[in-house]
C-alpha cells in the first residue's frame, strides 16, 4: 500500500505545555490560581491603559478563538454581534450543559480550574457591558456545582466579582444556574427557556440571542472552554494564540477520548492532532490489541468514521469537513473491531428519541422512527427496503425543524449507513419485497 | 399502531402510602428564606421555578402535585408553569423513588465498553427491572442518557449526587453493600492522564478520594 503523506495541524505537540489544565496541584483554589498569576489579565483589562471594551473583542476576534462547544463560531465576532449599551440589562450565558454523548472534557475545567473560567467570563462581561452571566451547569454535575459556587464565593469574597470589581467602576455578577436532565439544553436557545424557568423548547432564530436573548434581553452565550481561553489571550496575545495549532482553528484544544483505547481521558493538546496519534500515541493504542474499526471525532451527532477514513485526517473542523465529519466538541469515541455497528446506532437512536424534546413534528416522530427501524433491523426483522426508508425519513426530517436536534438525530443515521452498510444489509431479510404479505388471489 | 412521540410524561398513580401528609407539607422560615434567596439570583420569579424544585426534591423526596404547588405559591408563579418544568426534566422525581437511585449511563461510549452488563448485573442482584423500586424501599435502577463521564466509562450516579466511575461487577457488589450499610461513595477526582506523568496523578489535596486515573476493566461485550 501506498504510504499517505501524513501532517499534523498541531505543530510539535509533544512539547506542547498546557495552558487550561496545567499541571498545578488544588489550581482550583483561588489563592493557588492567584499565586499562578490568575487574575492578572482581568486586573490589566480593568486597570491597565491597554485595554477597552473594544480592543478586548478585537483581540478575541483576531485570535482566532472559535467556539468549542460544537458550531465553531468565530467567538470574538459572536460578540461583537450584541447591540450598541443602552438601559436594558444585558446577560452572558456560559454553557456547561455538556450533554453530547461522548463529551466529558467541560467538567474537567469546572473541576480544576474554575476561576479560570471565571475570569473568562469577567472579561467577556467586560467587553460586552454584561450585567450578569448565567453558568448553566447540568443538573447531574451536582458535585461540581457546589464545588463552583464554593470557588465562585471565594472570588466575590475578595472583589473579583460582584459590585466595583477591583475598585474600579466596573460591576457584573455570576449566578451558577442548576439545570435538571435534558439534552436539549446544550441548545443556546432552549438554554434561554430553561433559564427562565421554562420547558426548554428551542426558538426560531432570527431573532438572535444578541437581539431578543434571555429575558428578552441581548445576550450571547458561549460554551465553557470557549471562555475559559480568554484570559489566555488577554495575559499571551492574540498571535500567541493564532500561533497553536490548526491555523482555521486556532488554540489549545481538550480532547475527550473514550471507548476501546488503552488510555481514554481528557487530554490538552493544540488543535489539529492527527487522529492517528491521538488514539494510537496519546492513548497508548488500542485495548487488547484490537483493530481499530471506527471514530465518531466529536460527540454522538458528528458522522462516524471507518478506521481507513481517518489515516492523515486531522482533529480540526476544515480538515474533518473534507472527510465528511465535524470537529463537534471534541469529544471522540473510538470503536474496536468487535463493535456492533448496529447495536450501536440503534443506542444512538434511542437517545435522540429520549431526548427530543417533543416541539416539532418531524424530530419528536422522525426520532422514534429511526430507533423503531433500526431496532427492526438488528432483530433480524428488517429488510433492504427499510433501509432506503430510512435514508428518506433522514431526508424529511434534516433542516425541517426549530433547531437542529432532528439534523443531529439524522446524521448517525445516514452516514453509519453509509459507512457500514454491508453490516446492516448482513442483519436485513435478504428480499426486497416482503413476499409474505401479497395476497394473490 | 402507537405513535412514535416523545415520551410523553404523564405522571404516574402515586401509592396512598407514600403521599405527604398536610401537615408535613409545610416549607421552615429558613427554607422560605432560601426559596426568596434564589428568586434573588434572577430578573423574573420563573427563573428560580429549577432551584426551588430541586430544593423541594431534596426535603421531600419526590414532586407530587401537591409539592409543584407549595413551591410554585412561595415563589408567586403559576402551579402550570412549575408542573410543566417539573414533567419536562429527567431529573425530577415524579413518584417515590428508593433511598438510593441506581442511575446506569447506558449511552453509546458505556455502551460499548459494558454498560449494559453493569446494568445487568444490578437488575440480577436486586431483583428488579430498570425503573423499579426494591420491596424494601432501598434501591431504585435506571438506564439513563450520557451522565459526561466517558472516559471513565461503564460508570454510574447515586441519586443525583457523587459518580462511580470504572465499574466492575465487584465494584458494583461492593457499592451495594456499602450502601445498605448507609455509606455514600466518596467524591471521586478523576485526572487527566497527562496528570500522571506531570504530577504523579494527583490534582486536589482536598478531594475526600482522588482517584488518579486507572485502565479501564476489559470491555465487556456490546450490547
Amino acid at each position: 500500500m501506498e504510504q499517505k503523506k501524513v501532517e499534523s495541524n498541531a505543530g510539535n505537540w509533544k512539547e506542547y505545555t498546557r495552558v487550561l489544565l496545567p499541571p498545578v496541584r488544588d489550581l482550583h483554589r483561588l489563592d493557588v490560581y492567584e499565586k499562578q498569576g490568575g487574575y492578572s489579565a482581568l486586573r490589566s483589562v480593568l486597570k491597565g491603559d491597554k485595554w477597552d471594551p473594544k480592543s478586548v473583542g478585537d483581540a478575541v476576534k483576531s485570535s482566532g478563538l472559535r467556539g468549542r462547544g460544537g458550531a465553531a463560531f468565530n467567538a470574538g465576532l459572536k460578540w461583537s454581534f450584541m447591540p450598541p449599551v443602552d438601559e436594558r440589562p444585558r446577560y452572558l450565558c456560559c454553557n456547561g450543559d455538556e450533554s453530547e454523548p461522548g463529551t466529558f472534557k467541560d467538567r474537567q475545567l469546572m473541576e480544576y480550574n474554575p476561576h479560570l473560567v471565571f475570569e473568562g467570563i469577567l472579561i467577556a462581561a467586560y467587553s460586552m457591558s454584561i450585567t450578569t452571566t448565567f453558568i448553566y451547569v447540568r443538573g447531574e454535575y451536582a458535585d461540581w456545582i457546589k464545588h463552583m459556587e464554593g470557588e465562585l464565593k471565594k472570588a466575590y469574597d475578595k472583589g473579583f466579582v460582584g459590585k466595583n470589581i477591583m475598585g474600579t467602576d466596573f460591576s457584573t455578577d455570576i449566578v451558577i444556574h442548576k439545570g435538571a436532565g435534558a439534552y436539549i439544553c446544550g441548545e443556546e436557545t432552549s438554554l434561554m427557556e430553561s433559564l427562565e424557568g421554562k420547558r426548554a423548547y428551542p426558538r426560531s432564530k432570527p431573532p438572535f440571542p444578541a437581539a431578543y436573548g434571555v429575558f428578552g434581553m441581548p445576550t450571547t452565550i458561549n460554551n465553557v472552554e470557549t471562555l475559559a481561553c480568554v484570559p489566555l489571550i488577554i495575559d499571551r496575545g492574540a498571535d500567541w494564540f493564532a500561533g497553536i495549532g490548526a491555523k482555521t482553528h486556532a488554540g489549545p484544544l481538550l480532547y475527550g477520548i473514550s471507548g476501546h483505547v488503552n488510555r481514554p481521558g481528557v487530554y490538552e493538546y493544540p488543535s489539529g492532532m492527527l487522529m492517528t496519534d491521538l488514539i494510537y500515541d496519546v492513548c497508548k493504542g488500542m485495548r487488547g490489541g484490537k483493530k481499530l474499526k471506527a471514530v465518531v471525532p466529536g460527540g454522538s451527532s458528528t458522522p462516524v468514521l471507518r478506521a481507513d477514513m481517518i489515516e492523515g485526517v486531522c482533529m480540526d473542523s476544515d480538515s474533518l469537513r473534507a472527510v465528511g465529519s465535524m470537529l463537534g466538541t471534541g469529544g471522540m469515541l473510538v470503536m474496536d473491531e468487535d463493535t456492533d455497528m448496529v447495536k450501536w446506532l440503534r443506542r444512538v437512536s434511542h437517545f435522540y428519541h429520549h431526548e427530543s424534546c417533543g416541539q416539532c413534528t418531524p424530530c419528536r416522530e422522525g426520532t422514534g422512527w429511526l430507533e423503531d427501524l433500526v431496532g427492526k433491523i438488528d432483530d433480524g426483522e428488517g429488510n433492504l427496503r427499510d433501509l432506503d426508508i430510512l435514508i428518506d425519513l433522514c431526508y424529511q426530517m434534516e433542516g425541517r425543524t426549530v433547531c437542529a436536534l432532528a439534523d443531529a438525530a439524522a446524521w448517525p443515521v445516514r452516514y453509519t449507513i453509509d459507512r457500514f452498510r454491508s453490516e446492516f444489509e448482513a442483519k436485513c431479510r435478504a428480499s426486497h419485497v416482503a413476499t409474505g404479505d401479497l395476497q394473490i388471489a | 399502531m402507537s405513535g412514535h412521540g416523545a415520551e410523553i410524561v404523564t405522571l404516574p398513580k402515586i401509592n396512598p402510602a407514600d403521599a405527604i401528609p398536610a401537615d408535613k407539607l409545610v416549607f421552615t422560615a429558613e427554607e422560605k428564606a432560601q426559596l426568596q434567596e434564589y428568586k434573588s439570583r434572577y430578573p423574573e420569579a420563573e427563573g428560580a421555578v429549577m432551584r426551588g424544585l430541586w430544593f423541594a426534591q431534596e426535603k421531600f423526596g419526590f414532586l407530587p402535585p401537591e409539592v409543584i404547588r407549595l413551591v410554585a405559591d412561595e415563589l408567586g408563579i403559576e402551579y402550570a408553569r412549575a408542573y410543566g418544568v417539573a414533567t419536562f426534566y429527567t431529573q425530577y422525581y415524579k413518584q417515590k423513588m428508593g433511598k438510593y437511585v441506581l442511575d446506569v449511563c447506558t449511552c453509546f461510549s458505556c455502551q460499548v465498553c459494558g454498560g449494559y452488563d453493569m446494568l445487568h448485573h444490578l437488575e440480577e442482584k436486586l431483583g428488579i427491572k430498570p425503573g423499579e423500586t426494591t420491596d424494601d424501599g432501598l434501591f431504585s435502577i435506571q438506564g439513563v442518557e450520557c451522565l459526561g463521564a466517558c472516559g471513565s466509562a461503564p460508570m454510574l450516579q447515586v441519586t443525583n449526587g457523587p459518580y462511580v466511575f470504572n465499574l466492575t461487577e465487584d465494584k458494583l457488589d461492593a457499592l451495594v453493600d456499602s450502601l445498605r450499610s448507609g455509606k455514600m461513595p466518596p467524591f471521586t477526582s478523576v485526572t487527566l492522564p497527562q496528570d500522571e506523568e506531570e504530577m504523579g496523578g494527583n490534582r486536589r489535596s482536598d478531594a475526600a478520594a482522588v482517584a488518579t486515573y486507572q485502565t479501564p476493566p476489559v470491555a465487556g461485550a456490546v450490547e
